[in-house]
C-alpha cells in the first residue's frame, strides 16, 4: 500500500513537472516565431473560408477573428489612453517551478516622441493570499538629449527596478518636453 | 453443534473468497499505476528533449515549429501576442479592456520594485460616466476624488485614485517588512489602522550599551505619501536626557526614510 502511496506521489510530481515543461516549450515556440500583418490577413480569411461550409453537426469554430479584433481595439485604446506605445515585447524564461517564474523581458516603446528601451527580469512568486512579483535588474535606456537631471532620475529608478514610478514620471515629462519643443519651434 | 460448523466453513471460505480478490484488485492497482507511471515518464522525458533543443541558439531554424503553420495556429499566435502585449500595461499602473457599457480598468500599485495589489473599477460611459463596480477598499475616500475628477478628466481621476492607492500600498507594505524582518526588536503588536496612515509600536534600543525601550507614533497625513508627517517618539520609563537626543535623531529620521529602511540605524545608535 506504501508502495501504492509512492506510486500515485511520483504520478502526482510527472503531471506538475510535463504542465511546467509544456508552458516552457509553447511560450518559447511563441517567442521564436513571428508572422507579418500580411501573413495575419491571409490567414483570417483562409480560417474563415475554411468553415464557411462546414458548420452541420460540428461545433462552431473559435471566433478568433472576433477575438482578434476585440484584443486589438482593447490595445489600441490602452495606447491612447496611457499614451504609452509598445512597439516590441521580448521575454523568456529562465525558470519556472510551481510557486515561482523568473522572466527576462526586453520592452521597446514610444511615448510622444519619446522612445525608451527596459530590460528587466521579473520574479513572479506565488504565496498563500496573492500573487507579488518583483522586478530585479533593471536598465533603461532612453534618448532624453540634453537633459542631465534625466540621467539622475534613470539611475535612480534603476537601482530601485521602480517601474512604476517610470512609466508614470514619463508620460508627464514626455508631454512637457513635446510642449516645450512645439513652444520654442514657434518662436523660431 | 454441526449447523453451527458448516457455517463457521461457509464463513471462512467467504472470508478467503474475499480476501483472494482484494489482493487481486491490489495488484491490478499496482500494475495499473506503474503502467501510467512508465506512461508519464516518457512524457516528461520526450517534453524535456524538445524544450533542450530550443535552446540551442544553432538550431533554432529547425525547432521553429512546422514549415507550413494552419491559419489557426496563425491567428492563435497572433492573439497570444496581443494578449502578451495587453499585460504589459500593468507596469505602467493602469490597464483594462473595453466592455459593452464602458471601461473596465485595472489600477496596479507597487512599491519601489515590488508589484503588489490590484484593483478594479468597472465605468459606465453613456449617458455620463460612473462607477458601476468597484474594488477599492473603503477607506479610500473613493467618492471624494471621483466627485472632483470623473465627469470633468478621468486620467487625472485615476491618477489621483492611483497615488491614494500606491501610497496606501506603500505604508502597509513597510509596516509588514518592519513585523517580518525585526520582529525580534518590536515589543508587543504594533497597531495600525486599515487605512496603514497611523502607526504604534513599541521597540528596544541600547543606549551607551544600557536597554531602553521606545515608543513611536507615526502619522501619514499625506494620503497620497508613503512618508509620515509627523512621527512622535516617547519613552515609556525614566530616562536621561541622552534619550531625548536619541528619540529626536529618530523622530527625524523616520520622516525621511521609509520605516523598514530606517529601522536598522534606529537600533545601532550608540
Amino acid at each position: 500500500d506504501s508502495i501504492c502511496q509512492a506510486y500515485e506521489d511520483e504520478i502526482q510530481s510527472l503531471k506538475e513537472e510535463i504542465q511546467l515543461l509544456t508552458e516552457k516549450y509553447e511560450d518559447s515556440q511563441q517567442e521564436s516565431t513571428f508572422f507579418s500583418e500580411e501573413a495575419i490577413l491571409k490567414s483570417i480569411e483562409s480560417f474563415e473560408r475554411e468553415f464557411q461550409g462546414e458548420s452541420k453537426g460540428h461545433e462552431p469554430p473559435p471566433d478568433l477573428k472576433a477575438e482578434l479584433e476585440s484584443l486589438e481595439t482593447d490595445l489600441s485604446f490602452l495606447m491612447k489612453f496611457v499614451g504609452i506605445q509598445f512597439t516590441s515585447h521580448s521575454k523568456k524564461i529562465i525558470e519556472k517551478t510551481k510557486n515561482r517564474t523568473v522572466q527576462k523581458h526586453r520592452i521597446s516603446g514610444t511615448c510622444h516622441s519619446m522612445s525608451f528601451q527596459l530590460e528587466f527580469q521579473l520574479l513572479e512568486m506565488q504565496n498563500k493570499e496573492n500573487v507579488c512579483s518583483a522586478v530585479t535588474d533593471l536598465s533603461i535606456v532612453m534618448d532624453s538629449g540634453e537633459d542631465s537631471n534625466v540621467g539622475k532620475f534613470l539611475s535612480s529608478i534603476e537601482e530601485r527596478g521602480d517601474i512604476l514610478t517610470f512609466f508614470k514620471s514619463l508620460s508627464s515629462y514626455a508631454e512637457w518636453y513635446e510642449h516645450r519643443r512645439c513652444a520654442f519651434q514657434h518662436f523660431k | 453443534g454441526m449447523f453451527a460448523h458448516l457455517e463457521m466453513l461457509e464463513k471462512q471460505a467467504h472470508e478467503a473468497a474475499m480476501k483472494e480478490e482484494a489482493a487481486e484488485q491490489q495488484e491490478k492497482k499496482l500494475s495499473r499505476l506503474k503502467s501510467r507511471v512508465q506512461e508519464l515518464r516518457l512524457q516528461r522525458d520526450q517534453l524535456r528533449e524538445k524544450v533542450e533543443q530550443q535552446e540551442q541558439p544553432g538550431k533554432e531554424g529547425a525547432a521553429s515549429g512546422p514549415a507550413h503553420p494552419s491559419a489557426r495556429a496563425v491567428l492563435e499566435w497572433k492573439i497570444k501576442s496581443l494578449k502578451s502585449m495587453l499585460q504589459l500595461f500593468y507596469l505602467t499602473g493602469i490597464s483594462g479592456k473595453l466592455t459593452k457599457q464602458g471601461v473596465c480598468f485595472c489600477i496596479s500599485t507597487a512599491y519601489e520594485g515590488t508589484y503588489l495589489d490590484f484593483y478594479y473599477l468597472d465605468l459606465l460611459t453613456k449617458p455620463a460616466v460612473r462607477i458601476h463596480r468597484h474594488s477599492i477598499p473603503t477607506f479610500i475616500p473613493l467618492e471624494q476624488i471621483s466627485k472632483r475628477f470623473l465627469q470633468t478628466d478621468i486620467r487625472r481621476f485615476l491618477a489621483v485614485l492611483s497615488d491614494h492607492l500606491n501610497a496606501y500600498v506603500g505604508r502597509r507594505h513597510q509596516a509588514e517588512q518592519l513585523q517580518e524582518h525585526f520582529s525580534d526588536q518590536i515589543v508587543g503588536t504594533m497597531q495600525r489602522n486599515s487605512l496603514c496612515n497611523l502607526l504604534l509600536f513599541n521597540y528596544k534600543v541600547l543606549i551607551d550599551k544600557q536597554p531602553f525601550q521606545l515608543s513611536a507614533r507615526l502619522l501619514y497625513g499625506d494620503l497620497c505619501s508613503s512618508l509620515p508627517t509627523q512621527v512622535t517618539i516617547s519613552s515609556t520609563q525614566d530616562s536621561p536626557t541622552s534619550l531625548a537626543e536619541t528619540a529626536a535623531a529618530h523622530s527625524d529620521l523616520l520622516r525621511r526614510v521609509a520605516l523598514h529602511k530606517a529601522f536598522p540605524s534606529l537600533l545601532s545608535t550608540q
